[in-house]
């Protein structure tokens, strides 16, 4: 019973965000944000419709439906790139080169996986495979969030909103499904409700910081020492430098 | 079991940055502020020195050494400590200041090296952990038996406080005080 009405209130919520972005005409804002929304609403749809007519089928159903979720997370992913990153072209760089440090060894993974004939090593089931593909975005979200404080760009509630729901789904269920492959943990009654509640809390965050648009603020207009970064990067190296020689200096004093 | 332990770790460390990123975004909003300082902030700058080299110079000690009691020795140590131990602190907010100047204009900047940007960082960590490890050192040897040490921090505040001014006169030419050519000049006495 309290499945269900987690159940009923998780599509009822996905209904109002996706109404009121159509309502208020920011869709189109967050475009990847909402096609990822639609489709995990009418996943929910589909799902109840086979968990009423064919009970028999529903789990097969329901993971692979969960798997083809996960995939689309990764929309929101790109969603909070292209925002975050959208107008800071130095950040970007460091950005795609991080990027590229985790995604190499995954591909070089699924590579050795496909040549061995296993296709992904891990992924024996198919929570075992939503575990890693949630693993890896969990990764590329702290990639995001360190360059976003690191290099303190202003990002808007809007944004800041998609970042946290997302973050805090994306957190519990690395956990759950983690432990939830555990022999003793998968069955329990209450174990398997961790992973709804914590997708409910995100559709209340989102429910909170998407309901108007909230652009993310401008960045500071360019001033003269922006055009050359070299200059700035030596002259900061210089001053770390000399503060750090300094320091040691005194230290042996 | 313990194959679990990194996604337990990964999934706790999502959760804890995300709560460190909200606490710091709402708390400092005003990250704009670090490229347009106001007029006043230059001026307590300037005067930070001289007030370093007041804390620090040996005509209090050697006078108090000279004149007073041995528990007024001990009082004097222990008021000191205190104000040097404010001064580094202080010290170290400008040098985070430039970073963050830095940081700010790095993030749009489209010649942006990775590889300078990772020294510049490392550069930035070691510098912290150098000036905490001071920090504690003047705490457990006093000012008095440290004075050499913040001597030569203190030429290195004047050159840093003429390099940082430079930098802002460069971000923000309006609200900065003119920096002259010879802005390196700051005189020690240890």
């Amino acid at each position: 019973m309290f499945g269900q009405v987690l159940w009923w209130t998780e599509i009822a919520m996905e209904a109002l965000l996706v109404a009121r972005a159509i309502g208020a005409k920011f869709y189109t804002k967050y475009t990847l944000f909402y096609f990822y929304l639609s489709s995990v609403l009418l996943l929910e749809l589909f799902r109840f419709a086979v968990f009423t007519n064919l009970p028999i089928s529903y789990p097969l159903f329901y993971w692979r439906t969960q798997f083809l979720a996960a995939t689309v997370g990764y929309a929101v992913m790109l969603e909070m790139y292209a925002q975050a990153l959208r107008k800071c072209r130095g950040a970007v760089r460091v950005a795609n080169a991080l990027l590229l440090c985790i995604l190499a060894p995954v591909m070089l993974k699924v590579v050795a996986g496909a040549v061995s004939g296993s296709g992904w090593p891990t992924g024996e089931t198919m929570a075992t495979l939503e575990r890693d593909m949630r693993a890896l975005q969990a990764a590329l979200l702290l990639v995001i969030i360190a360059l976003l404080a690191y290099y303190k760009i202003p990002t808007g509630r809007n944004l800041m909103g998609i970042i946290v729901g997302y973050g805090c789904y994306v957190a519990a269920s690395v956990v759950t499904l983690g432990f939830g492959s555990l022999p003793g943990f998968g069955p329990r009654p209450a174990w398997r409700f961790v992973q709804p509640i914590a997708y409910l809390a995100t559709l209340s965050i989102w429910c909170f910081t998407l309901w108007s648009y909230h652009p993310n603020p401008e960045p500071a207009p360019e001033s003269k020492i922006e055009r050359d970064y070299k200059l700035l990067s030596d002259q900061t190296r210089r001053i770390l430098s000399k503060a750090r020689s300094y320091l040691k200096m005194g230290g042996q004093l | 079991m313990s194959q679990l332990l990194p996604y337990l770790f990964l999934g706790l460390l999502l959760f804890a940055v995300l709560a460190w990123w909200v606490w710091d975004t709402i708390v400092h909003r005003a990250a704009a502020e670090v490229l347009a300082p106001h007029r006043s902030r230059v001026k307590s700058v300037a005067s930070h020195r001289d007030l370093g080299e007041r804390i620090f110079g040996p005509e209090d000690w050697d006078f108090v050494s000279r004149e007073t009691s041995w528990e007024i020795h001990r009082m004097f140590q222990r008021e000191r400590t205190v104000l040097a131990i404010s001064w580094l602190r202080r010290t170290r907010l400008q040098v985070s200041q430039v970073m963050r100047a830095h940081l700010a204009v790095a993030q749009k900047s489209e010649d942006l090296k990775l590889t300078t940007e990772i020294r510049l960082a490392m550069s930035y960590l070691l510098f912290l952990v150098l000036c905490n490890s001071l920090i504690g050192w003047i705490r457990l040897l006093g000012p008095v038996r440290a004075r050499k040490i913040v001597g030569q921090t203190l030429q290195w505040a004047a050159q840093l406080r003429g390099a940082f001014e430079q930098l802002m006169a460069r971000v923000d030419p309006e609200s900065c005080g003119v920096v002259g050519p010879n802005f390196n000049r700051g005189t020690v006495r240890s």
